[in-house]
């Protein structure tokens, strides 16, 4: 660490517990009382400040609610950011490199491995948890045991059903920090920018909303294509968007895997994948590695040989190159209004001609992140 | 000479028996091999693109006038799977048959034994930790993962069997113990996967036909093409192991080498398998209980049709998967259970003697 960093470093500090000592004195005897995104209500005797995070991917909606650190409050998380999004992970290792070391692997808070024993001893007070293992966590009894531990659980959701979510999530990260501000601050700009898209597309008559394919996690398997989203999710993302998803015309629920046959027979005006920097955890990906580190001229290659795959290459949408890649993890985190915003932009070129979601995630960053933006989020093929 | 007249005249009806006995089984193999090959057309004619049976006869036979599009429908999505559901069927059918055989239980197959779960646990090394039993073989580690953790196990269940005074019986509580000790170390697994993990896994616990490929299919043949020949010559053999193993000892059966050299054979048939399209259970079993129940011990005739019992059962869930929502893909394990069981129970009921000896 040089020198201007170590006094940028220390200013951050200062700046940071200024701003937490203020609140923070006329809260500490009060008990926090809300109701999480399972519906649950959940008191606090005061303030949490060591928290374990379910999902290390939590990082992406803490990280735009702390002035400073957003590693302060946190003990430990799952190492799941380490290993699918490992571009995001070294963002925040660089920016605070001694807290991304100190950070605790908590394992799966719903396997053997999460020891209830290790979040006593971090001292954690409360327990942070996505909506999507709510049954697992009742099963295995988890939250029962950590609050006869006198630990609290909360259950917050950027993936089951996060365009509904993401608002109550963010406020509720909000309470629990005691960033009310700065989650209203966010909220703000995520309806603003989510407005920009929606209100354009509910004037759209039904006829001009293009039949999209979202390839769920292409490239993945090497040997296999599709897995796709329902109503949910990036499903979800693209009715937003103004398109009619695929996988919504055939099922019910989150996600399936679908034939190719029927993704030709349906002929989709438009294919999505998504993708990440799998490729450290798992080598052997053929998929697009978008993210904080992407390369464009690495994913030109390798979005090029996604289209060539067999059954692809004959598609309507790949021949008009109306087939695209976006960042996978956009499907886990509350900014994934970038994600709506460029899926639109695709869908409808002219009635977005002015979106620009590249400005909206830099403007996203430089108001809210703790690094700048960087990489490659999206591409489209040639 | 009175004496000689009984014997030709006893003996032409022991030949007429043994004659039309022959025939029968003929006739029968025939007649589901006929059966199999209609499925085999149903299958490849149905699908989510509405292509018709004249339309699909076209493409197969002049792939030229076709488009790219029913061009990769045709050959390189519905051919290979309605193949593999042949092949693969065949394969657990035919092992399961002689699993039963030489373990002298009726509830052997490959599933019971360990040899899936093991397989399945090979495929999750890979998928949840990215570890390769085999290393630098690349994309394909996940199948040769799990080709490789089945074939050890079998060696396991080998190397038990040369142990002196093993019945056959410990035999398969042995497969039994290897069975619960790969699922439980593949729920260990699964607590630990991300959920596109998960995904992957459920393929192999459950078994999928969508993989399919012709390299696949070709492996496939080739493994059932050499063993299913070899497993027929030892036919005479295997039918006398069926009435005891004195019997067949005396008899001139080599027990001992004869279990080792069938049980080697449907190692290889189920680890092949079970790489390629996951854990397929019940195929293996019920396969051959049908077999039984319709032309009884003769392995002359219980092992073609025990094989084309498990590929008509399998070929059958491929149908049938494609029918219950057009474009979604289910797993294929999941269907051939509820398929293959009511048509298993009918024919318990309808023979409500012992099929078993």
């Amino acid at each position: 660490m040089t020198f201007p960093e170590r006094i940028v470093g220390f200013a951050r500090v200062i700046a940071a517990s200024v701003f937490l000592i203020a609140p923070a004195t006329n809260v500490t005897a009060e008990a926090l009382t809300l109701t999480d995104i399972a519906g649950r209500e959940v008191t606090l005797p005061e303030r949490p400040d060591s928290i374990v995070l379910g999902e290390g991917r939590m990082m992406y909606a803490i990280a735009p609610l702390t002035e400073g650190n957003p590693f302060e409050k946190v003990v430990g998380w799952k190492d799941d950011l380490i290993l699918y999004d490992p571009d995001a992970f070294r963002k925040f290792e660089a920016a605070y490199p001694e807290d991304a070391a100190r950070m605790i692997n908590f394992g799966n808070p719903y396997a053997g491995d999460f020891s209830i024993e290790a979040v006593l001893e971090a001292d954690a007070d409360l327990v942070l948890l996505d909506l999507g293992n709510l049954f697992k966590a009742e099963d295995t009894g988890l939250i029962e045991k950590l609050d006869k531990a006198g630990i609290a659980t909360v259950f917050i959701d950027f993936r089951q059903n996060p365009t509904e979510n993401a608002i109550p999530s963010m406020l509720i990260l909000g309470r629990l920090l005691g960033e009310e501000e700065a989650a209203a601050e966010f909220i703000d700009f995520y309806i603003a920018e989510m407005r920009k898209v929606t209100n354009i597309v509910q004037s759209l008559p039904n006829e001009e909303k293009p039949l999209v394919f979202i390839e769920n996690a292409a490239g993945w398997q090497t040997d296999f294509c599709c897995w796709t989203f329902g109503s949910f999710n990036y499903g979800r993302f693209v009715e937003l968007a103004g398109g009619v998803n695929y996988g919504s015309t055939k099922f019910q629920g989150y996600s399936t895997e679908v034939s190719l046959e029927g993704v030709i027979a349906a002929d989709p005006d438009v294919i999505i994948g998504t993708g990440a920097n799998w490729a450290e955890a798992r080598p052997e990906v053929t998929a697009t590695l978008l993210g904080y580190e992407g390369s464009p001229e690495e994913n030109a290659k390798r979005i090029a040989l996604l289209a060539e795959r067999n059954g692809f290459k004959d598609l309507r949408a790949v021949q008009d190159g109306r087939m695209h890649s976006i960042y996978h993890q956009f499907y886990n985190s509350p900014y994934h209004f970038i994600a709506i915003q460029q899926i639109a932009k695709w869908l409808h070129p002219e009635d977005f001609e002015d979106l620009d979601p590249q400005a909206t995630f830099d403007e996203l960053h430089a108001r809210f992140m703790p690094y700048d933006n960087s990489g490659q989020f999206w591409i489209s093929v040639d | 000479m009175t004496d000689q007249a009984f014997d030709d005249a006893k003996v032409d009806g022991i030949v007429r028996g043994y004659r039309r006995r022959s025939a029968k089984r003929v006739a029968l193999v025939t007649c589901a091999a006929a059966i199999l090959a209609v499925m085999v057309v149903l299958d490849v004619i149905t699908g989510p693109a509405e292509l018709g049976f004249w339309r699909t006869v076209e493409v197969i036979l002049t792939p030229a006038n076709a488009t790219p599009k029913e061009t990769v429908i045709i050959w390189d999505l519905r051919l290979p799977v309605a193949l593999m559901a042949v092949v693969v069927g065949a394969m657990l059918g035919v092992a399961g048959a002689e699993m039963q055989t030489i373990l002298n239980n009726p509830l052997a197959e490959p599933f019971t034994l360990g040899l899936a779960p093991a397989a399945s646990f090979g495929a999750a090394l890979a998928i949840v930790l990215g570890w390769s039993v085999i290393p630098g073989v690349g994309g394909i580690f996940v199948t040769v993962n799990a080709f490789v953790i089945a074939m050890l196990t079998s060696l396991v269940l080998f190397a038990f069997t040369r142990l002196r005074g093993v019945t056959t019986e410990a035999m398969v509580l042995v497969g039994i113990a290897i069975f619960f000790t790969f699922n439980a170390l593949l729920a260990f697994m699964q607590y630990g996967a991300s959920e596109l993990q998960l995904a992957q896994l459920i393929f192999w616990q459950l078994g999928s036909l969508a993989r399919a490929t012709w390299p696949k299919v070709g492996i496939c043949v080739v493994v059932l093409g050499v063993l299913l020949p070899y497993f027929l010559s030892r036919s005479w053999s295997l039918t006398a192991l069926r009435m005891g193993e004195e019997k067949a000892a005396s008899l001139g059966v080599n027990v001992s080498l004869l279990r080792l050299l069938v049980l080697a054979g449907v190692s290889l048939l189920t680890a092949v398998s079970v790489a390629f399209v996951g854990a397929i259970a019940f195929v293996g079993l019920v396969g051959p209980h049908i077999a039984r129940m319709i032309v009884g011990e003769d392995q002359r005739g219980f092992l073609p049709l025990s094989a084309l019992a498990g590929a008509m059962i399998l070929s059958g869930t491929s149908i049938a998967s494609k029918a219950i929502t057009p474009g979604v893909v289910y797993p294929i394990g999941m269907i051939t259970s509820l398929i293959g069981i009511p048509f298993f129970v009918s024919l318990i009921l309808a023979q409500r003697k012992r099929h078993w000896q």
